[in-house]
Parts: C-alpha cells; structure tokens; sequence
C-alpha cells in the first residue's frame, strides 16, 4: 500500500493546483468599430458549427475564410461540432469558472439558443455595435426581436432565414395539394406515398405544427399565444383526428415513422414516397445536382402557410477573441456574403438582411439570381410566410403526439 | 466437413462480403434510384466530395497519432496489471478486478462530463493529451482482462523458470513473455484501435472541437441524404485501422525470437 501514497499525492496536487484567475478585462461590446477592427487584425478567430453539409462547409472554407483574412486580417478556423455538444462544453467551462475559453462565435437558434441565454453562456447584447447589421437590416424586424418565442435582446446577429417547404417529384403528381385539407384527400387517394418524421424530430415536428397551424381557427391563435393547454384542447382535438384519419394510408400503414429527415429524404431518393419536406425552401437544389433526387423534384406550400425561423451567430461568454468574432459575424452579415449564400452554387440560402436598405447595384445582384427550378419564388415565400411558435410547444407536441398518434 | 465449410462460406458472404461490395459499389456510383428504372451512374463523386474535406487529412492524422499513443499506453498498463492479477492471490481480489472493469459497465459519457470539469483545472481540457487520456477509459479495462487472461494461460511456471536461470525482471518481459503475447497484443492492437477511433462524444467534449479527429468530420455526415459520401467516408475509416494493424504487425517482427521473413529458419 506504501507504494500508492505518491500516487494519491499527485492526483490531490493535481486536483487543488491550477484555477485559473486570467479574465477578460475589456467590454468590446461597447467599444467603437475602429477600435474593434485594429484589435481584430492578426488574431484567429474559431467558428464552431455543425459541419455536416459539404455545401455550408464549402461556403465558409473557400469564401468567408479567405474574405475574412484580406478585410479583417483575421484568421478563421471552422470546428466541425454539434450545437448541443457546444453548450455542453460552455456549461463546463461555466462550472469550472473557465474565462479563457477556445469558441469565439457559434451557430444557434431556437432551443438552444433559449439554453445558451438562460444559463449565461453568451456574452451579452452585441449586435449594436455591427455596422452592417445596423446598416442594411431591418433592425426592429419581429423576425430578429424573438427566436421562438425567446427575446433575443441583441444577444445574437441573425445570419440566414429558411422557410419550411414541401418537396414532390413533379413526373408523379401534376397537382400539388394547396391546403392541409386536399393533402389528406391526396393521401387518401395514393395510400403508403406519404409519411413524416417523429414529432421528436425537428423536421417531423415542424410538419405538425403546420397541423396544429392549420387546425386553429386562424395561425395567429398558436404564434402569438404562449401555450396554454387548456386554451388549445379543441384545436389539438382537431389536431389528432387530423392526424389519426391520415394514419392508415401513410408509408407502412403508419406502422413506423422515419426516425430522421435523412430516413425521409432516402425513402423519397428512392420513390417509396413521392413527398418529402424540410427548413430551407431550397434545399432540394443540391440534391438534385448529386443526383440523390429525381431531377423532376419541385416544392410547394400550403394554406394557411409555412413556417420560417431565422438562425444566428452569437458570441460565447469565454470568447478569448471578442473583437475578431465580432469583425467574423460582421462580415458574414455584409450584403455580399450574404449575396454569396444566396447563390445556389454552395449553400443557396435565403437572407434576412433588408432589400430597401441596400445599395441599388447589390439589390440588382439579389434580384439577378437564379436560385434553382425547385425553390419557390420570393414573392410566394414571403406571401404564405409564418413565424415560429413558442419554443414549448415543440416540447409539447414531442410528448402528446406519442400518446395521441402513436398509441391510438 | 463439407457442410460446415459450405455453411461458412455462405455466412460470410451473406453477412460480410456481400454488404462490404455493396458499399465499395455505392462508394463509386451516384446514389442509385432503382425505381427509375435507370442505370447506375459510375464516379468517384463520393471519394471527391471525401478529399475536397480541408479537414480530411488533420483528422486523419490525428486520429492514427491518438490511437498509437493510446495502443502503447494500454498495452504498457494491461501488461502489467494482468501479470499482476494472475500473479498475486489476494484477499479482495475479485472485487479488484470487478473495479477495474467498471469503466466499461458505467456509461463513458458520464464519466467524460464528470471528468471534463477536472480537466479544465488541471488544463488538459482541449488538447491531445486530455483526448488519449479520456480514451484509456472505453479500452484499459479490456486490455487489462486480454492480458490477465493470457498470463493466466501461460501459467506460473512459464514465468518462474526464467527466474530461476537468473534473467532480470525487463529481460524476462521482453525475451519471454511479450514473443508468447503476440496474440493477446494483436487482438488488443484491433479492439484498441477501432474503439479510440469511433469515439465522437468524449472526443468532442474533452477535446472541445480543438482536438479534430475523424469521428468529429464523419459523424456529422450521418444527416446527409447522400449515401455515396457515406460510403466513401467509411471506407476511408475503415481503411485506417488494417493500416495501423500493418505497422504494428511489422513492430512485434522485432520482438525476440521472432520469425523473420528475410531470415533463413530450419
């Protein structure tokens, strides 16, 4: 046993030696744009964000990073990373008191970035100090006011906006549905050619919400109102029943759902189902040029409408390099990244920025481009557009969907 | 004899080479949608879209460097615990060796998040170091029961009788006991590795994105609807680890009274 005491002795002194004291002493969020810039020069900035779709990845090391250098000087390192995993690692570092940590701007939206502001992992209110985010946004936009239903009080710059469309194979059906209730007739008359995600699926979830939307009297019942269940029971009631007729003539008879939107998507690759959907009108652009869907593929949307969020950059509370991150994020908000994520070649992604407040050269290039033969017109998004409810309800449908559908 | 023999060639096929040539295949071909009634499209799109990575090869290398390091380490702790056990009769013996399979029976994910906080004191968090560390948890209890076992094979008077023609204690590790361990240190080389590898979640959280291995590119790519890049990129994972398994086979060649290709035996 003697031999082991050195051994504990190391491990006490390991455990009681080093805590760290270095804290960050400037508040860059209220320093002014050139000073900010100067400290920017040099230094390296780390983008952590999920990394699993080549034509983001591709925007981001061949566009943002090289961009970033020549403006900013700053140097950009994108960490391939789950968001969930990210907070997981700040909420450690909170615990442990870590003020010098190794993220200096994430992706976020929605739960998480509810999470990430109820736990104080961000730094705090920052997007006033964004010149382009002052100058070409609409600043008072609900769109970036609240994030499902979670102010934002500048605590995050939004970066894209993607709305919820319907994707078919237009060689199969000639006649898209135009309301929730013609989908049902259509279901009904081609059995086992449509199915949706679990509710515990983001994708699968936001499907339902429509259905929810849809059996309200009218969508501002849902997004306006936090959720009351005993308000809602009619609707819900309408909801399930909806969804129970619908059961039987679903892909396998209802028997199973696909557990992910990738499970869906493969299905539809495959012609085993002639729908499929997804967040990002045009989505279907990349896969159609790999090849994993039919070249006839087409999207459509329905009454009342579909719904659309806005994803934002934000800034850790560890950030070792405040003012690189926010020189990065202030030039993935310029009009020409923006303009560049636009075009379909990479990522295709629509924009939040503010069309009046651009300069009439850069509108024109917005207006110039050809966003693919599968994305809806703008004027058509923007016509069925509807806000996100409150981030409970997710939660809500996740648990009575099992129960109500599922089960039944 | 005939039936058996049969009865495995078509269980491998069946379950080994048949999916294996599916996915080479579906590596070398656009995702294919039968119901078309179209052909395959041939092309190496999927290997493309795989090197185009910038990451590809830093995690590549990184993830080789952190299974070698974690394969030496594992080996040097197993050998010597397992001799130990089978050596030693205690009293609290087997609720020793149950303490020390525990890693593997409590989820490595909490042991990680518990860790990860003692990490960032000690500043480990976020580098290499703290990645191989956190690694020895999913795999020293294997090794250690790998070589527990087989010095309990090898039996005690294997181990007496060099003592007793006077070797010295490293001399009788490396001229006797690690040439009779070459099997126990290959089947630890290919569970060690393959296990270090796949690792996604305690890599992530202790090596914070910092620490880029191959899980942390590949694992994302699960969401894409794109099963030619998929199959390309395991492919390549599986690649790495018959790689690994090469070098180390030609590293115990150089053990003691090994059989050596370009050497003459009887």
């Amino acid at each position: 046993m003697k031999k082991f005491i050195p051994f504990f002795l190391l491990a006490i002194l390991l455990v009681t030696a080093c805590s760290e004291t270095s804290t960050n002493t400037k508040d860059w969020t209220e320093a002014s744009w050139d000073e900010i810039e100067a400290a920017a020069d040099g230094t390296v900035v780390r983008l952590y964000m999920w990394g699993g779709d080549e034509g983001i990845n591709d925007y981001i090391d061949n566009y943002v990073t090289p961009q970033v250098e020549d403006r900013y000087g700053v140097s950009l390192k994108r960490v391939p990373l789950d968001t969930p995993e990210i907070l997981q690692k700040l909420q450690t570092e909170k615990q442990a008191n870590k003020q010098n940590g190794s993220i200096d701007v994430i992706w976020i939206n929605g739960e998480n970035f509810k999470n990430a502001k109820e736990n104080e992992l961000l730094i705090g209110s920052f997007t006033e100090v964004l010149p382009n985010f002052n100058d070409y946004y609409n600043t008072e936009d609900p769109a970036f006011q609240t994030d499902f239903g979670t102010e934002v009080e500048g605590m995050e710059a939004p970066w894209g906006k993607v709305q919820f469309v319907f994707h078919y194979d237009s060689e199969q059906i000639k006649n898209p549905p135009a309301t929730m209730e013609e989908l049902k007739t259509w279901i009904t008359e081609n059995p086992g050619k449509f199915t949706y995600p679990r509710a515990e699926e983001f994708t699968g979830n936001a499907f339902l919400r429509h259905v929810l939307y849809a059996q309200a009297e009218k969508p501002p019942d849902i997004y306006e109102q936090p959720l009351e269940e005993n308000d809602i029971t009619p609707t819900a009631e309408r909801t399930w029943s909806y969804l129970n007729e619908i059961e039987n003539d679903l892909w396998r008879s209802g028997e199973h759902y696909p557990n992910s939107l990738t499970e869906l998507d493969r299905l539809y690759s495959q012609g085993e189902v002639w729908m499929t959907m997804g967040y990002n009108e045009s989505r279907a652009e990349s896969l159609i040029e790999e090849g994993v869907f039919p070249e006839s593929t087409r999207s459509f949307v329905m009454e009342p409408g579909s719904i659309g969020n806005t994803h934002f950059l934000s800034i850790p509370f560890n950030s070792p390099n405040q003012p690189g991150a926010l020189a990065a994020i202030n030039f993935m908000l310029s009009p020409e990244a923006q303009l560049e994520k636009y075009k379909p070649n990479d990522w295709g992604e629509n924009t939040p920025i503010s069309f009046e407040q651009l300069p009439e050269d850069i509108k024109k290039e917005f207006k110039a481009v050809e966003r693919g033969e599968s994305v809806l017109s703008t004027e058509e998004l923007e016509e069925s557009f509807l806000p996100e409810s409150e981030a409970a309800y997710v939660d809500w449908m996740k648990e009575q969907w099992f129960n109500e559908v599922v089960q039944k | 004899m005939i039936r058996k023999k049969a009865m495995f060639l078509s269980l491998t096929l069946l379950f080994f080479i048949f999916p294996l040539t599916i996915m080479l295949l579906q590596s070398i071909s656009a995702p294919w949608r039968f119901h078309t009634g179209q052909g395959i499209d041939w092309g190496w799109q999927g290997f493309s879209l795989l090197f185009q990575n910038p990451q590809l090869w830093e995690a590549t290398f990184t993830s080789i460097w952190i299974g070698f390091a974690v394969l030496f380490i594992n080996i040097t702790i197993g050998l010597f615990t397992g001799k130990a056990l089978a050596s030693y009769t205690s009293y609290g013996k087997p609720w020793l060796e149950a303490l020390l399979l525990s890693p593997i029976l409590i989820p490595s994910l909490a042991i990680a998040m518990g860790l990860h906080l003692f990490m960032i004191r000690v500043g480990l968090a976020d580098t290499i170091w703290g990645v191989m560390l956190i690694h020895l948890v999913p795999t020293v209890p294997y090794s250690i029961k790998i070589f527990h076992n087989s010095y309990q094979q090898m039996g005690k008077a294997m181990m007496e009788q060099p003592h007793i023609l006077g070797a010295g204690f490293w001399t009788q590790v490396f001229t006797v006991e690690l040439p009779l361990l070459r099997p126990a240190i290959r089947s630890l080389t290919f569970l060690t590795i393959v296990i270090s590898l796949s690792q996604y979640a305690i890599t992530a959280i202790i090596g914070g994105g910092r620490v880029l291995t191959l899980p942390l590119v590949f694992f994302p790519f699960l969401d894409n609807a794109n099963t030619s890049i998929m199959a390309a990129f395991s492919i390549w994972f599986a690649l790495i680890p018959v790689f690994m398994y090469i070098i180390i086979e030609a590293l115990m060649m150089f053990l003691p009274y090994s059989r050596l290709p370009w050497r003459n035996h009887r």
